[in-house]
């Protein structure tokens, strides 16, 4: 399987980098980065502060960090992440607390998410769903950024529900419902977007004087 | 089987603090502090002052040691360091170039 595992057993602490090829079973605490070519399971009881980069990992404890996976991440039930999630594929069980940017691309894993990258999801085939191509052109820019903003939740429920089918899940899989709800929201958020634009823009500055003005007047009083 | 295991290829660099058995085949830099035994096995190499139960050294260690119980330095050992334990066997084969302190 590797060349070599390793594991940080249940009563141990280690307070440093942990770096090298192979596995790591930590069942203990990692206060640290660690980095290893291999597998990395952090097991139930196990706890890590610090990133974790690793070829797959497998999370069922607790990380506060960034979790980059070249291969895949899946986090199983139990497991407790507070950090960015970052690999061509990710799996997030049910049963699994995430807090933070997911990033599940299968396209290239290190590249630096951006607003752009979730728009381009939207393929011309998913454009039927939209009500008409001219709202989802409007919508491009609040796609993008509701695209960004949902991003974690929506992979965290394409996870959850696709749990079943480990290992199948695929980048592409994952950002679909990502995507399409990106898309439904969009033609939303075109609608408003484009009623609004029509309507004059609501007086900022005159109830700013009102407001000044009522603060006067309790002065007055 | 030892409950923690730094395996050939893995490389920590900080403290390691246990209560329980440890096995070192790849690479420690810091500190190691054990209650049970430690094992530091040949191929090893470990750049840091290690104390624990009883210590069985068969690798690389440059550091000082300090064991409750004692320390064993096995053919094709290579110590610097002092060692401070109630009982250290020398094994023939082994280099070592250290104070040793058996609490006489």
């Amino acid at each position: 399987m590797a060349e070599a595992t390793a594991i940080i057993g249940r009563a141990t602490r280690v307070q440093g980098r942990v770096t090298g090829e192979g596995d790591l079973d930590i069942q203990g605490i990692v206060r640290g980065e660690v980095a290893v070519g291999g597998e990395v399971t952090v097991d139930s009881g196990g706890m890590v502060d610090g990133n974790v980069t690793g070829r797959k990992l497998v999370v069922r404890g607790a990380v506060k960090g960034d979790l980059v996976g070249r291969d895949v991440v899946v986090l199983e039930d139990g497991a407790r992440v507070v950090g960015d999630v970052r690999a061509p594929r990710v799996a997030v069980a049910s049963g699994a607390l995430l807090r933070g940017l997911v990033e599940a691309d299968p396209g290239d894993a290190s590249r630096v998410p951006t607003a752009r990258d979730h728009a381009s999801v939207r393929t011309p085939s998913r454009d039927a769903t939209a009500p008409s191509r001219a709202a989802s052109l409007q919508a491009r820019k609040p796609a993008a950024k509701e695209a960004a903003h949902t991003g974690p939740v929506a992979s965290h429920a394409a996870g959850a529900v696709s749990h079943e089918t480990l290992p199948s899940v695929r980048g592409p899989a994952a950002h679909a419902p990502q995507a399409v709800h990106a898309a439904s929201s969009a033609a939303q958020g075109g609608a408003t977007n484009h009623a609004g634009a029509r309507r004059a823009p609501p007086p900022v500055l005159p109830s700013l004087k009102r407001a000044r003005g009522q603060i006067v007047k309790k002065k007055e009083r | 089987m030892a409950s923690t295991v730094i395996g050939t290829g893995i490389t920590i660099e900080g403290e390691i603090a246990t209560d329980e058995d440890l096995v070192v085949a790849g690479v420690v830099r810091g500190k190691v502090t054990a209650k049970e035994a430690v094992t530091i096995e040949h191929g090893a190499t470990v750049e840091a002052d290690v104390q624990g139960g009883s210590l069985s050294i068969g690798g690389s260690l440059t550091g000082n040691v300090v064991a409750t119980d004692r320390v064993d330095l096995q053919s094709g050992a290579r110590m610097i360091g002092n060692v401070k334990a109630a009982r250290v066997t020398i094994a023939d084969g082994a280099q070592f170039k250290g104070n040793v302190d058996m609490d006489v």
